[in-house]
């Protein structure tokens, strides 16, 4: 086995943990926003903004595993540009929800 | 994952594997399209659980979402613009086809049923309009009746039956209601079904430039489970978030109810999709020839979009061979903009010719500026393309200078040309309000008019001096202008 072939591998199995890493706190993230949504009292234009905003983090999750899952399992590298975006995203969604909720 | 796929059989190989190449968001605008469908399928089921289509009770029901169900303003506003988004998917996907020469040799029957798709989605917009009985819906939802009765026959009585029924506000409702939950989205689904399968049998479209112009990692093949499932979700997910924030940010709030008097008081106006097809009809020489003749012109447009695979019969796939085509669509892709813009200012007021001509005359003359500017950076030079074509030269588009000088030259040309598309298009709108304020015997509209006029000839000679210069750049001046490089041929 060449070194590069090696050196590729490495590569491959540093970016799976990271995937892993990162699915899982972005499965946190999502079951939180979940259980956020459905504790919020529907009645009330600001209340059911707050719901649509944690939906929102929600669908952004899932569009970021999807994103990390393509990644690790076909090309074996992720980009960070999504990443940082989308973490950004999720942050500015969570904060607006619960500035609306308090 | 492994436990589900053996159980389920997920990476059983049903449906043909797609090129890496189309792991772009242009290639699923219609997926898309379909996403957003079925969202409107979820959350107008979850709305039939309380509406009732009746002229009594529609608008009490509707409001009873808004007020009293819990997330019933979200579900109204997610199902309005979930609906706002597949129509304008819908066009972008129409677009981006026929730039890219879908319509050819063999998916001419995907383009006809993807146009019939469109229809229905347009048709989808009509009769939901009407549902929740507003001031706002009934109005311009009569209006569009009553320009059907003006269609030739047979078609105009065909569809006055087919929507009005007995003539009756209630079996007008029930009517729109039924074609709006049940008969339309069957249509729908039976022509997403036959489209699928064509796109199953002839594949996703090769890129214009060819398949053999790609590296082979993007032509490499995929299958649908995982990579292009994965990639379909995580699109189908941002879709849905940026429909959602949207809806925070803009949430919809239900117009009066409708009643003869007020209706009266009311200038109706169609929903923006229909804008510019009512801009069209308020011309006044297609006044003044009658509705018959207005509407002929707009269903001569559908006809020539839907029989397209017919008339553009050019083997060429290119878009640098296809310079009248790509000009035509750009030209009718702007003043579709343009019309629709004009008719949410303009509501109810007649459309002189002069002002007519100046308005879809100027935008069609800037996008063709625009257009020959396109070619002339990206393929170098207009003169070299129907040279080549004349010599039956290949058709592989010339090999691109990638000096530092080039790309920034391209960057500065792109980026004056950008100002200009930019300056014509306000000082366009600055024409049409200062016609409307003179019109309308506003103090200082002349002046207004005349500086918008002035400011928009400013950017017509602009761009022809731009074209001159470029012209210019391919060597019969030696002082060179770095803005204007880009066409330079030592």
């Amino acid at each position: 086995m060449s070194d590069e072939q090696s050196v590729a591998e490495k590569n491959t199995v540093v970016t799976e943990r990271m995937g892993l890493r990162i699915v899982s706190l972005l499965l946190i993230i999502g079951t939180i926003s979940v259980f956020m949504l459905w504790s919020v009292n529907p009645v009330g234009s600001g209340r059911e903004s707050t719901f649509a905003l944690f939906l929102a983090v929600d669908l952004v999750s899932v569009a970021m595993i999807s994103y990390v899952g393509r990644s690790v399992t076909r090309e074996g590298r992720m980009a960070r540009a999504p990443l940082i975006a989308g973490c950004c995203m999720i942050l500015f969604l969570v904060l607006t929800g619960i500035y609306l909720l308090s | 994952m492994g436990w589900f796929d053996s159980r389920l059989g997920l990476s059983y190989q049903l449906l043909r594997p797609a090129p890496q190449y189309s792991v772009n968001p242009f290639y699923w605008l219609g997926a898309l399209a379909t996403v957003a469908f079925v969202i409107q399928g979820v959350t107008g089921a979850i709305m039939m659980l309380y509406y009732v289509p009746s002229p009594t009770q529609a608008y009490a029901t509707t409001q009873y979402i808004f007020q009293n169900v819990s997330y019933g303003t979200f579900l109204e506003t997610i199902h309005l613009y979930t609906a706002y988004a597949m129509i304008m998917l819908a066009f972008m996907h129409l677009m981006r086809g026929y730039f890219v020469s879908v319509h050819k040799k063999p998916r001419e029957l995907m383009w006809v049923t993807g146009m019939v798709m469109g229809f229905v989605t347009l048709g989808f917009g009509f009769t939901g309009y009407l549902l929740p009985w507003t001031i706002v819906s009934k109005s311009a939802t009569d209006v569009g009746i009553g320009m059907m009765g003006a269609l030739p026959q047979p078609l105009a009585n065909f569809l006055t039956f087919l929507i009005v029924g007995s003539g009756t506000d209630a079996g007008e409702l029930l009517r729109f209601f039924d074609l709006h939950v049940f008969v339309l989205p069957a249509v729908l689904l039976v022509l997403l079904v036959v489209k699928m399968y064509m796109l199953e049998a002839h594949g996703v479209s090769e890129p214009t430039t060819g398949i053999e112009s790609l590296p082979p990692k993007k032509r490499k093949l995929i299958p649908i489970f995982p990579d292009v499932s994965f990639y379909l979700v995580e699109l189908a997910a941002l879709f849905g978030s940026a429909v959602i924030i949207i809806s925070v940010i803009f949430p919809l709030s239900l117009p009066p109810e409708y009643s003869a008097s007020l209706a009266g008081q009311y200038v109706s106006q169609p929903d923006w999709y229909f804008l510019w097809v009512y801009q069209i009809l308020k011309i006044s020489a297609l006044e003044e020839a009658g509705l018959s003749v207005a509407l002929s012109v707009v269903t001569l447009i559908f006809i020539a979009l839907v029989l397209l695979p017919f008339i553009d019969r050019g083997k060429t796939r290119s878009i640098r061979d296809r310079i009248v085509y790509v000009t035509l669509g750009a030209i009718f892709a702007a003043e579709v903009a343009v019309l629709a813009v004009w008719g949410y200012l303009t509501p109810g007021i007649a459309i002189p010719d002069e002002t007519a001509g100046l308005v879809l005359g100027g935008t069609a003359l800037l996008v063709t500026m625009g257009t020959v500017v396109a070619y002339k950076a990206v393929f170098g030079g207009l003169r070299s393309i129907v040279k080549g074509r004349a010599s039956g030269a290949p058709q592989k588009p010339p090999a691109v200078s990638k000096s530092v000088s080039s790309r920034s030259a391209a960057v500065w040309t792109s980026g004056i040309f950008v100002c200009l598309l930019v300056a014509g298009a306000y000082f366009i709108g600055d024409s049409i309000s200062g016609v409307i304020a003179l019109r309308l015997g506003a103090s200082g509209a002349l002046l207004s008019l005349v500086v918008s006029l002035a400011g928009l000839s400013l950017t017509v000679v602009g761009t022809m001096f731009l074209l001159y210069r470029l012209d210019l750049g391919s060597g019969l001046i030696r002082r060179r202008i770095r803005a204007f490089e880009l066409g330079w041929k030592e």
